[in-house]
């Protein structure tokens, strides 16, 4: 049986449900999920407030990196069986899912979490997504740090 | 001399004032060339010339790599999603 894998980076909203439908198979016997959310109040470091996001992507070329970030889980954790990985775009509220990655696997103890988390952290550094916080401290583009080398 | 489509996300696209620029550029010029090129056009972009990422047909280029003909090409900061 191939192995699912969703990609996906929509306006509209995500359903978690749907989502987990497509990604189990027979064989699964675990998921684990990350999802990024809007918050409305930062504590950590520079203490402010977010009315909102705005994110903006490279359609085409996100698609392929998020693309690119499954095929990175398959090559590392080859007993990882279905993969989602959506991203929302457009203007996102407090308390909001902004992301999610979903990986299933038959058994927990298969890598599952630090797929996972690998996809998250992938994703961060090389899908071009950006997202600029409407709040307290008025408009400001959220800043990335990683540069990818040619072609990664 | 060829024509190219050059996409602008971001910070830059504000920077520019707008989300794509069709430009006519020497035959063989490369990303760092076309990086110079763009800031003479559009000083502003000065301002954040080493956070400038660039992508050749939706894909991280290198400095040094010589822009094809008809290419698409991006500029952008830093990714920040999720």
């Amino acid at each position: 049986m191939d192995f699912p894998t969703i990609i996906s980076l929509r306006a509209s909203e995500l359903d978690l449900g749907a989502l987990l439908a497509q990604i189990t198979l027979p064989t699964t016997g675990a998921v684990a999920i990350f999802t990024g959310m809007v918050r409305g109040k930062t504590s950590r470091g520079n203490a402010h407030e977010t009315d909102y996001l705005d994110y903006e992507a490279y359609q085409p070329m996100a698609e392929t990196k998020m693309r690119q970030v499954a095929d990175e889980i398959r090559q590392k954790w080859p007993s990882i069986e279905g993969i989602a990985i959506v991203q929302r775009t457009g203007r996102l509220y407090p308390g909001t899912p902004t992301t999610l990655i979903a990986c299933t696997s038959a058994h927990r103890n298969t890598g599952v979490f630090e797929a996972v988390r690998y996809g998250i952290d992938r994703l961060k550094e090389i899908v071009p997504i950006w997202k600029k916080e409407i709040g307290s401290q008025g408009e400001v583009w959220v800043a990335g740090h990683y540069h990818p080398k040619p072609g990664e | 001399m060829h024509k190219v489509n050059v996409l602008f996300f971001a910070t830059l696209r504000d920077y520019v004032g707008s989300k794509s620029v069709e430009l006519e550029i020497p035959i063989g010029i490369t990303i760092d060339g076309l990086t110079d090129l763009l800031v003479a056009a559009y000083p502003n972009l000065g301002k954040v010339k080493d956070l400038m990422m660039a992508a050749i047909n939706r894909e991280y280029a290198a400095d040094e790599q010589v822009v094809p003909e008809g290419a698409e090409i991006a500029f952008f900061p830093p990714v920040s999603g999720g």
